[in-house]
């Protein structure tokens, strides 16, 4: 599953990264079995820093599999850096590096010999800002991944990923006409849907979500949460949001974290189910920060 | 963290929960004055606590419209969700207490101008109401203090107004042949049995409170299958 590193990846990682020794309490060989669907994603003792700077201290969590859990706190807390670190985007920012242990499915995502790049293919990722390439048409936009991930891969291959992909996104028959006009040319939340079909043409396992409906209208930002809940089926799914009322109705486990002061390290303050946490959760600080007594 | 108190939406909730609360307190003064109609056979302060009752009906309005806008406008969440879904519980129940004393109230007048009253049994009925009366000042302050064993402890006393309740029906039993005291005597059943079901809504004030303070709802008793 995580093949061994054959090539660096793209642009982005001259440092060299601690994240590359298993720095974690356990350490898996680099995994070569390919099995498909949704897996669970083990996070023990993460810590994360840039350079000298301790941005997310002690994470330990279990991320289940067909379950959508949101990543709530303050900004500075470092939700988005931790999700960057389970995909090992995070040591893609110069001087980051990453102590712990993180596995999906039992296998250890920053063990030796494991290629970040097939790590983010296995994890994807949607970001806070739509991204399509914006010369590129919505057809290669989709394709662009599979483009990327195998040199040659037939063309009736290729309409059936993206068709494929584009109805996984509800954004087919939206699209279906205009296939060869520009990414660019779409709505914002047709755009971000784009992202998603993207994210999911390469068949990864896991969706990280980075604020996905910031930028969005409230119509765009419901379509994409019906999304979210559909995409559970198939994915385990990540999202970092802001919005307290978007975690309540689109994820099935919360995490909260909170950082003591400005300059120390975000922490994992508690985790549940989301109606648990939003009706009786357990630590005074969830508490307060779900009421919007401070944020 | 920076501090961002929400503190007009606090200060609302709070509002609303003092108004809320201050329903018993009229609920208090309408038992009072059921009380007193039926140890005098006053029909005209029985009128008095029927042409009253809107007052209560019009602050269970007034809090239960502005608890729905809060929650449609502010999202509340975790504590304050349990406080306001809590409060929406004991309006009904308050709307009910109030119902209760009207149906009290409006038999009154069926006894007519010359009862033949025991005065056992309005001994009775007048006790169960001081009872009462306890109880719901007893569901306010636990309310107001998030006092979980207070809430609890409306079960003991709510027994005590019960078992007057099951003495009223005794003595109605025992009441005698005689065609208008039986009549009396049923008409007067049908008041203590409303009396009593204003302390059983007392009692579901106290299982709100328990709600608020553990998030986990429960009967304190379970009417259904009683243990």
């Amino acid at each position: 599953m995580l093949g061994a590193a054959t090539k660096r990846s793209a642009a982005g990682e001259g440092e060299p990264m601690a994240a590359d020794q298993p720095t974690g309490a356990t350490s898996s060989e680099p995994v070569t079995k390919a099995t498909r669907g949704a897996k669970t994603i083990e996070v023990r003792d993460v810590d994360l820093y840039y350079g000298d700077f301790h941005a997310v201290e002690g994470v330990t969590m279990t991320i289940a599999p067909n379950k959508v859990t949101a990543l709530i706190g303050s900004s500075g807390c470092g939700k988005t850096t931790f999700l960057r670190s389970l995909n090992r985007m995070h040591e893609l920012t110069p001087r980051a590096r990453v102590e712990g242990h993180v596995s999906l499915d039992g296998e250890d995502v920053y063990a030796k010999g494991v290629d970040p790049v097939e790590v983010r293919r296995l994890i994807g990722m949607v970001f806070q800002q739509p991204n399509p390439f914006p010369t590129m048409s919505i057809y290669d936009n989709v394709a662009a991944g599979l483009n990327l991930n195998s040199s040659r891969v037939p063309k009736s291959r290729k309409d059936e990923v993206v068709e494929r992909a584009l109805r996984g996104a509800h954004l087919w028959e939206e699209v279906k006409d205009r296939l060869d006009k520009p990414g660019s040319s779409l709505s914002g939340g047709q755009q971000q849907r784009l992202c998603i079909a993207r994210a999911t043409a390469v068949e990864p396992e896991v969706l990280l979500m980075d604020e996905p409906c910031s930028a969005l209208d409230p119509l765009a930002t419901l379509a994409i949460e019906d999304l979210i809940s559909e995409l559970k089926n198939r994915y385990t799914i990540v999202i970092v949001t802001h919005n307290m009322q978007q975690a309540a109705r689109a994820s099935d486990v919360t995490a909260f974290f909170n950082l003591d002061a400005t300059g120390k390290p975000g922490h994992l303050v508690e985790v549940g189910a989301t109606d648990q946490m939003f009706t009786n959760p357990t630590e005074k600080q969830t508490e307060d920060y779900v009421s919007g007594r401070f944020g | 963290m920076p501090e961002i108190a929400r503190s007009e939406y606090l200060e609302e909730l709070a509002t609303l929960e003092a108004s809320a609360l201050g329903g018993l307190d009229l609920v208090n003064v309408a038992l009072a004055r059921t009380m007193e109609a039926v140890e005098n056979q006053d029909v005209e302060l029985a009128q008095v606590v029927i042409a009253d009752d809107d007052r209560i009906d019009g602050r269970y309005l007034e809090v239960h419209q502005s608890l729905i806008t809060l929650l449609a406008t502010q999202s509340p969440v975790a504590t304050d969700l349990r406080l306001i879904s809590a409060l929406l519980h004991v309006l009904k129940s308050i709307e009910r207490m109030g119902d209760q004393c009207v149906n009290v109230c409006k038999v009154i007048p069926l006894t007519g101008n010359y009862a033949p009253v025991d005065p056992r049994m309005i001994e009775l009925i007048v006790k169960m109401g001081g009872h009462t009366k306890t109880l719901i000042t007893q569901a306010k302050r636990a309310f107001e203090e998030r006092d979980v064993e207070m809430a609890r402890d409306l079960v003991r006393r709510d027994d005590a107004v019960d078992a007057l309740n099951r003495e009223c029906f005794h003595l109605a039993l025992e009441i005698g042949d005689d065609t208008d005291r039986r009549e009396w005597a049923m008409t007067m059943l049908l008041a203590a049995r409303a009396i009593e079901r204003v302390g059983d809504n007392a009692v579901d004030i106290g299982e709100q409170v328990a709600f608020v303070v553990t998030g986990l709802f429960r009967e304190f008793e379970d009417a259904s299958h009683p243990s």
